[in-house]
């Protein structure tokens, strides 16, 4: 009798999960769609400022007159070949410099006050002194999107280094590695987590400089074409270039994740 | 030195400074491990058993007195370690933690495959030669490191508590395979434990070490058959007797280390 009871009730909770999921995903899916048809609405109504909040139906009209033009997509590859290669002028030191001033103390202690005078000085701000040395051409986009991305992928790495179990090195030592091979077996695949960490953050504030470097010097660049679609008021436009960085940012996490994935198995499917 | 002996310690002392106080961790050790000995150290919390050991593995320089390993065989490396804690690299697959000594020495894959495969099979490990560490337990994990240490094919073979952290079904299997791994190789082992009976199961030779700072205090032969069974030994009247030759003095240093203890706090 008791039996019988408790498996009802089981049944009962588990239909009750399953829907729940479904629920869920049903609202997931409708919430996003639903606050852009109030949106619609109340721009047809008249209910808000259709000047600086277009319906949603003429922003997706704009964005596809843009891309046939093929103007969106030659401003986004502008930005996005920028961005990657600002990032991995940053990245790739970062990384390397961040394992060795884990291994060294010497190094660490030498380095140190720099980087901690350096790192916290807002990477915009030194967007006029990247112009003064690099001119206003590409190099000093790559300049200011690499000095974002350096710091933070390299305190990452270096915590990353020093976050290593000490027993691992003992094992290196004990089983004959040298230097350059604890290195390369050790610390870095060891530091690779926190290393992903760093990339992920980096990967952020790479895109926020780019944009920022292309809207005050820049004739080129989503940066530059949303900041000059708001000047000449071409607010469907800017609209529609805020979507593509949306989708870009979205879109490149999802490598990064998969990256990560590949990269560094052993951490199973916890992604960050 | 004298014929059989492959680590003979002389006067080992070992002393550290931590702020400014003078910390003796080892005084005036003097041992010999006989060729392809099954030598246990056992010593209560903190006497120092494991500084000797790392000493031994090259991690640590004695501050005073003498370590002398004779090499038989210089192209093996001097000693493996098996480490008390979780040391098997988790970014690596267990063949690839297996094959990680003998890859640090530039072995070839191809030898590096017959001899990793070899030692999997031995622990029971082969059917897991790809996976990571995160998939396995405590225990195949500590095998892996067993595999690790004996692919290799040290000089001297070290044990650092190796199995302190599984529980103690998995330790009584664990100790039988590693009897069996033994047997078969008879490498010369330095094995520390704070367990007589795993010492005596295990170990030719018991030696007993006293609370801080360490000493030799004792040591006892166990003259037990071979090849021995785990479960059925510890039932046997000679290893009761064993027991309590060791456990004598062993007894005043477990309550010396306390006394010691009281001490401090």
């Amino acid at each position: 009798m008791t039996v019988k009871v408790q498996t009802a009730r089981a049944r009962r909770l588990g239909r009750a999960r399953i829907g729940g999921v479904a629920a869920e995903r049903l609202i997931s899916v409708g919430s996003p769609v639903l606050l852009l048809l109030v949106w619609e609405a109340l721009g047809r109504l008249g209910l808000v400022d259709v000047r600086f909040f277009p319906p949603p139906s003429a922003i997706a009209g704009t964005f596809a007159t843009l891309v046939a033009s093929g103007e969106l997509l030659d401003q986004t590859r502008i930005s996005l070949g920028r961005v990657i290669i600002g990032f991995l002028i940053g990245a790739v030191p970062g990384v390397v410099l961040g394992l060795v001033m884990g291994m060294s103390r010497i190094v660490r202690a030498a380095l140190n006050p720099m980087v901690g005078a350096l790192y916290p000085i807002p990477k915009s701000a030194i967007l006029p002194l990247l112009l003064l040395i690099f001119g206003i051409g590409e190099p000093s986009k790559y300049a200011i999107v690499a000095s974002g991305v350096f710091f933070l992928v390299l305190l990452n790495t270096i915590a990353g280094v020093l976050s290593i179990e000490p027993v691992y090195l003992d094992v290196g030592r004990n089983f004959g590695a040298s230097r350059l091979q604890a290195f390369w077996t050790i610390a870095l695949p060891g530091a690779l987590p926190l290393v992903f960490t760093g990339l992920r953050l980096a990967w952020g504030i790479a895109l926020i400089l780019i944009v920022v470097g292309e809207m005050f010097a820049s004739q080129s660049g989503l940066g530059y074409f949303i900041n000059n679609m708001y000047q000449t008021f071409q607010v469907e436009k800017m609209y529609a270039g805020l979507i593509v960085m949306s989708v870009i940012g979205y879109v490149s996490f999802l490598i990064l994740d998969e990256l990560q994935r590949w990269l560094v198995p052993w951490r199973g499917d916890r992604a960050v | 030195m004298n014929d059989g002996v492959r680590v003979a310690a002389r006067h080992l002392g070992m002393h550290f400074s931590l702020r400014g106080a003078d910390l003796v961790a080892l005084d005036d050790v003097n041992l010999q491990v006989r060729d392809r000995e099954f030598c246990c150290i056992v010593g209560p919390s903190g006497c120092g058993k494991s500084t000797f050991l790392r000493i031994l593995a090259g991690l640590e320089r004695q501050t005073s007195g003498e370590l002398h390993v004779e090499v038989r065989d210089p192209a093996n490396p001097l000693t493996a370690m098996v480490f008390q804690e979780q040391s098997i690299f988790p970014w690596m697959t267990v063949e690839e933690n297996v094959g990680y000594g003998l890859r640090m020495r530039g072995v070839h894959a191809s030898v590096r495959k017959r001899v990793v495969d070899h030692y999997l099979e031995k622990v029971g490990l082969a059917h897991f030669a790809r996976a990571y560490p995160h998939q396995m337990s405590g225990g195949m994990k500590q095998r892996a490191s067993v595999a690790r240490a004996f692919a290799t094919d040290p000089e001297i073979l070290l044990m650092d508590e190796p199995f302190a952290s599984v529980d103690e079904q998995t330790r009584a299997l664990l100790q039988e395979e590693l009897l069996r791994v033994w047997e078969s190789d008879r490498k010369t082992v330095v094995y520390i434990t704070h367990s007589i009976d795993e010492a005596l199961v295990l170990g030719d030779r018991v030696i007993v070490m006293s609370a801080r700072p360490g000493r030799v205090k004792a040591e006892i032969e166990v003259t037990l058959p071979r090849p021995r069974s785990v479960y059925e030994l510890k039932s046997t009247p000679a290893f009761s007797e064993l027991v309590a030759r060791v456990w004598e003095p062993l007894r005043r240093e477990v309550l010396a280390s306390y006394g010691a203890l009281g001490q401090a706090s």
